[in-house]
C-alpha cells in the first residue's frame, strides 16, 4: 500500500472490493433494522410469513433496551459499519480495523439473540435471521480484508 | 475528490436512510383523525367524536371512576397476554378509583384463532361472565394458540366457570348479539384509528405503546389520578 495523501492509503484491489460488498450488505441490515424500529416505535405487530415468530420475539422483553428499540441499535451500528467500510474502501486508514472489531461485537450480539430465539423464547423471527445472516456475511468479509491487510 | 467522496455516500446514505424511516412511520401513523403517533413519547391528543362501540361496556373497577383505561385487545396477541397481569395488577391496586375497560380488536386472519376466542368471550358476556372467560383465555393463550382447533378448549374453560349455562354459551357465540358487539367495538377502534393491539387509551388519550409496561402505566396512571384531584 503506498500513501496517497494524510490519513489515506491505496488499499489493495481485493480489499476494495471486500469493503465494497461489505458496505453494500450493511444498506441491508440497515433497511432491516430500519423496518424493525419503526414497527416497534408505532406499536405495529410484524407479521412473519416464513416463520411463525415475529410478535413472540419482537413483543418480548430482550426486544428493547431501557425502553429504546434494539432494532434501533441494530441500525446505528449498520449505519457505522457502512461509513467504516466505505471509508476503508477509499484507503482511509485504520477504520478497516475498526470495522473488524465493531462487527465481531455484532456477531457476538448475534449468536447470543439467536441463542435466546431458539431457547428463551422458543420462536423465530424471520427480520432478526434476516439481521443475523446480514452480521454473518459482514463478519466473514471483514475477517477476509483484515487478513489480507495483515 | 477522493477523500470527499466517501464522506458524501454516506452522507447520502443517511438521508436516505432518515428519509425512508420517515416516511415509513408517515404511511404507518399520519391518517385523517389521527390520534397522534402512537409510538411518541409526548403530546398524543385525547380522541374526540369515537363511536360508541359495543354497549354495556365490559368493565372491572368503579363504574363512574374518574380515571379509564380502555383496552382494545385480541386475546391471541402475545403483547395482550403480558399486558393482562400488568392491568388486573392495577385493577387490584387501585380498586375502584381506576375503571378498566376491555374493547374487542381481534386480528383475523393475522391471529387464526383471534374471533373465534372474542366470541367465545361474548358469548360468555352475554350471562355476565365476560372477565372470567377474558381471564381464562388470557392465562392460558400459550396453550392454545398454535392450536388447530380451539372449540374443545374453549368449552373446558366455559364449564369451569361457575354458573354459565354451557348450552346457551355455545349457541350464543354465533349469535347476532355477539357479532353485533364485537363489529360494534371494531367500529370504535377504527373511528379512534386503533391500529394493532393492545392499544390502551387512558382517559381518551393514547398511551404510547412503549409505556405499557408497570412503570410506564403507573407514571401515567399517577398523572392522571393528579389531574383528577385524587
Amino acid at each position: 500500500m503506498s500513501t496517497t495523501s494524510q490519513g489515506q492509503t491505496d488499499p489493495s484491489k481485493r480489499n476494495v472490493i471486500l469493503y465494497s460488498i461489505a458496505a453494500l450488505v450493511s444498506l441491508i441490515g440497515i433497511a432491516d433494522a430500519l423496518y424493525l424500529t419503526i414497527q416497534h416505535v408505532t406499536g405495529q405487530s410484524v407479521r412473519c410469513t416464513i416463520t411463525s415468530g415475529c410478535e413472540e420475539v419482537l413483543s418480548s422483553q430482550y426486544a428493547a433496551i431501557r425502553g429504546y428499540p434494539l432494532a434501533l441499535v441494530g441500525a446505528i451500528a449498520y449505519f457505522t459499519v457502512f461509513t467504516l467500510s466505505t471509508l476503508a474502501a477509499f484507503g482511509y486508514k485504520l477504520v478497516g480495523k475498526l470495522m473488524t472489531v465493531l462487527v465481531l461485537l455484532m456477531f457476538l450480539t448475534t449468536l447470543w439473540l439467536i441463542y435466546l430465539q431458539a431457547f428463551v423464547i422458543r420462536h423465530f423471527c424471520q427480520f432478526c435471521l434476516l439481521s443475523a445472516l446480514v452480521t454473518t456475511v459482514l463478519t466473514v468479509l471483514a475477517l477476509l480484508a483484515s487478513r489480507k491487510q495483515a | 475528490m477522493k477523500r470527499i467522496l466517501p464522506i458524501v455516500i454516506i452522507l447520502v446514505v443517511l438521508g436516505s436512510a432518515l428519509g425512508a424511516a420517515w416516511y415509513m412511520k408517515r404511511t404507518v401513523t399520519d391518517k385523517p383523525g389521527a390520534t397522534g403517533t402512537t409510538g411518541a413519547p409526548a403530546g398524543p391528543s385525547p380522541v374526540v367524536n369515537a363511536a360508541p362501540g359495543a354497549q354495556p361496556v365490559h368493565f372491572r373497577g368503579g363504574e363512574s371512576a374518574a380515571v379509564v383505561i380502555e383496552e382494545f385487545g385480541d386475546f391471541q396477541c402475545p403483547p395482550c397476554h403480558d399486558l393482562y397481569p400488568i392491568l388486573k395488577g392495577l385493577e387490584s391496586e387501585y380498586g375502584s378509583k381506576l375503571k378498566v375497560i376491555f374493547r374487542e380488536f381481534p386480528l383475523y386472519p393475522n391471529h387464526a384463532h383471534a374471533l373465534h376466542a372474542a366470541r367465545a368471550a361474548e358469548a360468555a358476556g352475554l350471562q355476565g361472565k365476560f372477565f372470567e372467560m377474558h381471564d381464562l383465555l388470557y392465562e392460558n393463550q400459550t396453550q392454545w394458540k398454535d392450536m388447530f382447533d380451539v372449540r374443545p378448549t374453549y368449552e373446558d374453560y366455559a364449564k369451569r366457570i361457575p354458573g354459565l349455562d354451557i348450552e346457551k354459551w355455545k349457541k350464543d357465540q354465533n349469535s347476532d348479539a355477539v357479532e353485533q358487539r364485537i363489529f360494534l367495538d371494531g367500529n370504535r377502534a377504527h373511528s379512534m384509528d386503533v391500529k394493532g393491539t393492545p392499544t390502551v387509551f387512558l382517559n381518551g388519550t393514547e398511551i404510547p405503546f412503549e409505556q405499557l409496561n408497570p412503570e410506564g402505566l403507573k407514571n401515567a396512571l399517577k398523572q392522571a389520578f393528579a389531574k383528577a384531584g385524587q
